[in-house]
């Protein structure tokens, strides 16, 4: 234990003494104010908090040094106009664009990555942990780990169709409501009001407690409870492009509402309408993760995150972590699909502070 | 004065509205339903007679539109018609519960809000420092994890492994108060996590998009002193916002209740209209969306109210 203590305190002084040597100064910083913080915490909680401080600060490094790699070779692999573009993403933004990369491949691989099946039953309730199941059993005996691996398939599949209905209802009534204008824009737009004026989630309990749990009452539900928003966002950037003068030339050219919608409105309303897309998908992905945790989600023996928390549940009373996993898989994706979001508002829009 | 008070009815009165039309739309959606009522409660197996009798019980037999004001009646009232699965009143299930959802809010708002508007200004104020960026990678993270994600960390550190707290919250009558605010203590702190997250990023939006307004440059280019540009000239004009902020956030809090109270089985009418759906009990489904999209148009409403009321431009009319 002393070893460790001496080897950790000499490698973060060092450290230091480099970054100061070669005037970094953020750096030095950074690593001199973790020393001082760990001196406390070391006096305090002794070493095992230490080694607490010790995990946490390598998890963030490697996080960090992740994301900067990754960058580094998308920028290389892309072509120059998108790598001058990729030069501004701050760390978090590529930390963001990392995991989302992470997951797609754990998504689309499942079947090979995963050890066992996501149903197959290989053990007893409730396993610990061995040589075939690294993360132990779930309550009927199946391989936590494979289903965490398909649940990446099934949950962000699902969010996703659900996302792409909703935004594609949304964002084309709304570039239809902005051209036509007049009562169908107007009517649109009451309707609007009335879905978002009830909370999401009670909504959706309602209508599921109607329709059943199928998937497609699910996509369809989630999809018409929240393409009001994209309506909304669709209509507003629609409604500031549709008075410019080159649409005017347009209509005058005599083109028909497709057609403006199509080359003319489309085009100069994509950048707000991504970062919206990504937004979106956060919601739709939390409000199907607490449906499915509520038991009315995809149903068994599919296997999905948010039910996998409540079914093992009873573990946490034991003080074992294993089933926040899958929570805590929801929030990392919530999280990166944020980061790379607040990157494009900040370069598209007006929300550059000063 | 007149023009203010009469924009206050206008939205008042739009308010009403609303709440009407989605009285009707949770009414008629349960119209929508394969079959009706009856047969899709009672399912496949059940004969024509059993069908047939749920169906005068429940009064299935009149138009659609005069049961629904017969039930619109008795809801203004309090009165919800009678559970399908237990045969009770829906409203005296409802009663309690909806107390105890209300004491949780409320807890949870007392709380969260005096935080979160204090450590949303200090972020526009201290914006792009490293606590700014602290503040919004930690809110980020809180904002993006489900509810029970949070609810089941709180109860793995504070019930589970160091039992501070109670990880299920059970009320009785007799408690007495600090043991209440003891025993909810936990779903309690969970809706403050993410009520804060949420409240504090719209405060420090909204503060941020006021000190960047020309008059308060103009204030700060006279040699005003920092302090006096926020409590003299921003103030004033940020009440609108800020009120809007918690208006809306305690909607949020509506919807956020039910999943929380899930987690701690806490008995509340989340709780309720969750296992209502799971048994397909309509009158109580109804009721409890209907209570909670009346409050979230309430809050919604009284947001509104609140940014006409503060907004100085309304109040001193040229």
């Amino acid at each position: 234990m002393a070893i460790f203590v001496i080897l950790y305190y000499s490698a973060l002084i060092g450290a230091s003494c480099l970054a100061a040597y070669y005037n970094k100064r953020s750096a030095f910083l950074l690593l001199f104010s973790l020393t001082l913080v760990s001196f406390v915490l070391g006096i305090v909680g002794g070493p095992s908090a230490l080694r607490t401080v010790a995990i946490f600060a390598g998890a963030l490094a490697l996080a960090a040094g992740t994301s900067y790699a990754f960058r580094e070779f998308l920028i290389q692999i892309t072509r120059p106009n998108t790598a001058r573009e990729l030069r501004t993403a701050p760390l978090t933004a590529s930390f963001g664009m990392f995991v989302i990369f992470a997951y797609t491949i754990a998504g689309i691989f499942a079947p090979w990555i995963a050890p066992h099946g996501e149903a197959e039953v290989i053990g007893q309730a409730f396993q610990p942990p061995d040589q075939s199941m690294i993360l132990g059993a779930d309550q009927l005996g199946r391989d936590m780990f494979s289903r965490i691996i398909y649940g990446a398939r099934n949950s962000v599949g699902l969010a996703l169709m659900a996302t792409l209905l909703a935004f594609a209802m949304g964002a084309f009534a709304g570039l239809y409501a902005a051209v036509r204008g007049g009562i169908f824009d107007q009517i649109l737009g009451r309707i609007a009001d009335v879905i978002m004026s009830i909370p999401s989630l009670i909504f959706a309990l309602l209508m599921l407690s109607i329709f059943g749990t199928g998937l497609h009452v699910i996509v369809i539900v989630v999809a018409i409870i929240y393409s009001p928003r994209v309506f909304r966002l669709t209509r507003a950037v629609a409604g500031n492009i549709v008075v410019m003068d080159y649409i005017e030339a347009a209509k005058l050219r005599g083109e028909g509402n497709w057609y403006l919608i199509r080359k003319e409105i489309l085009p100069n309303a994509t950048a707000p309408l991504v970062a919206e897309f990504g937004l979106e998908f956060c919601f739709v992905f939390l409000l199907i993760a607490g449906l499915s945790f509520l038991g009315l989600g995809i149903q068994p023996p599919t296997a999905d995150w948010g039910s996998m928390v409540r079914e093992n549940a009873t573990l946490i009373s034991f003080g074992d972590i294993t089933p926040l996993i899958p929570a805590a898989a929801i929030a990392l994706l919530t999280v990166a699909v944020n980061f790379v979001v607040d990157w494009m508002l900040f370069r598209s829009s007006g929300l550059k502070e000063q | 004065m007149g023009k203010l008070s009469r924009l206050i009815l206008k939205r008042l009165g739009l308010g009403l509205i609303t709440i009407l039309v989605v009285s009707v739309l949770i009414f008629f959606a349960v119209e929508l339903l394969p079959g009706d009522i009856a047969e899709s409660v009672l399912g496949q197996g059940a004969t024509e007679e059993t069908v047939a009798a749920m169906r005068e019980q429940l009064g299935l037999g009149r138009p659609a539109v005069v049961r629904y004001f017969e039930w619109l009646g008795g809801a203004v009232q309090g009165d919800f018609g009678v559970s399908l699965v237990s045969g009770e009143r829906v409203s005296a299930a409802i009663s309690d519960r909806f107390v105890n959802t209300l004491f949780l809010a409320s807890y949870a708002a007392v709380i969260a809000v005096p935080i979160s508007i204090i450590l949303g200004v200090f972020t526009a104020l201290y914006r792009n420092t490293i606590f700014d960026r602290v503040a919004n990678v930690a809110t980020l993270s809180t904002i993006s994890s489900p509810e029970f994600f949070l609810g089941y960390i709180l109860i793995l550190f504070l019930a589970v492994r160091t039992s501070m707290f109670p990880a299920i919250s059970s009320l009785s009558g007799s408690m007495s108060f600090a043991d209440l605010l003891q025993r909810t203590f936990l779903p309690m702190l969970t809706l403050v996590l993410v009520v804060t997250a949420h409240m504090m990023r719209m405060t420090r939006a909204a503060i941020i998009n006021l000190l960047a307004s020309p008059y308060i440059e103009m204030a700060r280019l006279k040699g005003t002193p920092p302090w006096k540009v926020i409590v003299k000239h921003a103030l004033p004009n940020a009440w609108a916002p800020i009120i809007n902020v918690v208006a809306l956030n305690l909607a949020y809090l509506i919807t956020g209740v039910v999943l929380v109270e899930v987690v701690f089985v806490y008995p509340g009418i989340g709780q309720l209209l969750v296992d209502a759906v799971a048994k397909r009990d309509f009158p109580v489904v109804q009721a409890c969306c209907l209570i909670f999209a009346a409050t979230f148009i309430l809050l919604n409403l009284a947001a509104d109210v609140g940014a006409i009321l503060t907004n100085p431009r309304l109040r001193h009319p040229k």
